[in-house]
């Protein structure tokens, strides 16, 4: 499968720009607007490789931080080329996090999750409502993979076995019912 | 704020397959650097991504009537969930309610399904007038039936009544019965049989 290159855009490049040419800290407005720009794509990956919005809030954090830092120092040579230099930043920092996890999973091995507190607020109860709504309309078998597939993120590959088709026939179940739940949550006309 | 649009977006089969790491490396990397770059498409991204958490919220908190199958139905007692599972024989009938404490309630409609093509669940009330009907519901040919999960909430609203659902083997040359199964609900303060 091939992915549409992009490069980075001229805003995101002359920030990085006007961060390397400035002396270390000096140009506050251009580093506090980069990392407006990139923290919440930062997140994302965060999420998708942890799996958990407090470990993808640290993450963000983690890879402004040594990207700034990185960026003061004039690491960054081809300004074109800052999601690469962040692209890798945030592999390193996953692999930091996910050594951590471990560290923190032996300690609550050990003493408990009651220390902790609870994970992610809920969706307003108007959103919820509108969505489950909509779930009820998709037809039954978009609605029954969408729900199996979101319980727990599980692959097209692995669906199929349980549910006996093919991994291609479940992407394509997959792909037509969120494109129907996406237009009816958003109220888009059928 | 909208996102400036982007020229080559990434698709949202893409996107989804990227968010359930079904994506090989390399073009995993791709759509990595593209929407680090890509306001647009990390736009779409955090709405896939939001879409799927609320989704499995859903199924999580039994919040819809759903279809499902036997690897759901042990994964959520695995996971700590309390299920309640009623088993339906052919043509038979359960009484059944659902407590407090319960986080799920399903009913295994007994069945043999080997060769059918396509199965229709209807529901209808206690004098069989005809209420909804699930057309072309998942269904595993080698199981011993359909697990239907509803939802916890509209269980919970019911009063003591009677619900009929059929199975229908749906062909080419039209329909034909499978099962019939009565489910005979009471509320849980109502029941005199604890």
């Amino acid at each position: 499968m091939s992915v549409p290159e992009i490069q980075t855009p001229a805003d995101d490049a002359s920030l990085a720009i006007r961060v390397g040419r400035a002396a270390p800290g000096t140009d506050r407005e251009a580093e506090a607007e980069l990392c407006r720009r990139l923290g919440p794509r930062v997140r994302l990956y965060g999420l998708r490789h942890l799996r958990d919005e407090a470990a993808a809030a640290d993450l963000m954090q983690q890879v402004l931080l040594i990207m700034i830092e990185r960026l003061r120092a004039g690491a960054l040579r081809t300004p074109e080329r800052l999601a690469s230099f962040v692209f890798g930043i945030c592999r390193m920092a996953v692999l930091d996090l996910k050594r951590g996890h471990a560290r923190r999973d032996r300690l609550l091995e050990t003493y408990g999750d009651a220390l902790l507190p609870p994970e992610a607020a809920h969706p307003d109860p108007e959103d919820r409502e509108r969505l489950v709504r909509c779930l009820e309309r998709l037809p039954e078998r978009e609605r029954t993979v969408l729900l199996l597939t979101f319980y727990d993120d599980m692959p097209a590959e692995v669906l199929a076995r349980e549910l006996s088709l093919t991994p291609a026939n479940i992407r394509v179940i997959r792909h037509r019912g969120l494109k129907r739940l996406r237009g009816c949550v958003n109220g888009e006309p059928k | 704020m909208i996102a400036p649009a982007c020229q080559s977006p990434l698709e949202w089969m893409t996107l989804l397959g990227y968010w359930l790491g079904e994506l090989d490396p390399e073009t995993e990397r791709g759509v990595e650097e593209h929407y680090l770059a890509c306001d647009h498409c990390s736009d779409r991204l955090s709405q896939l991504s939001t879409l799927a958490k609320q989704v499995g919220a859903v199924a999580r908190g039994s919040g819809v009537n759903m279809v499902i199958n036997d690897a759901l139905a042990r994964r959520l007692s695995d996971d700590g969930f309390r299920v309640r599972e009623y088993s339906v024989p052919v043509n038979g009938s359960v009484n059944c309610s659902v407590a407090p404490e319960d986080d799920f309630v399903m009913a295994r409609l007994q069945a043999t399904l080997a060769g059918l093509k396509r199965i229709d669940l209807i529901f209808a009330d206690a004098r069989g007038t005809f209420q909804t009907r699930l057309t072309d519901i998942p269904f595993i040919p080698d199981s011993d039936g359909v697990v239907f999960a509803a939802s916890i909430e509209t269980v919970r609203a019911l009063p003591e009544s009677t619900i009929q659902m059929r199975l229908l083997a749906v062909g080419k040359d039209g329909e034909r019965t499978i099962g019939e199964y009565t489910l005979n609900h009471t509320p849980y303060a109502a029941r005199t049989d604890d």
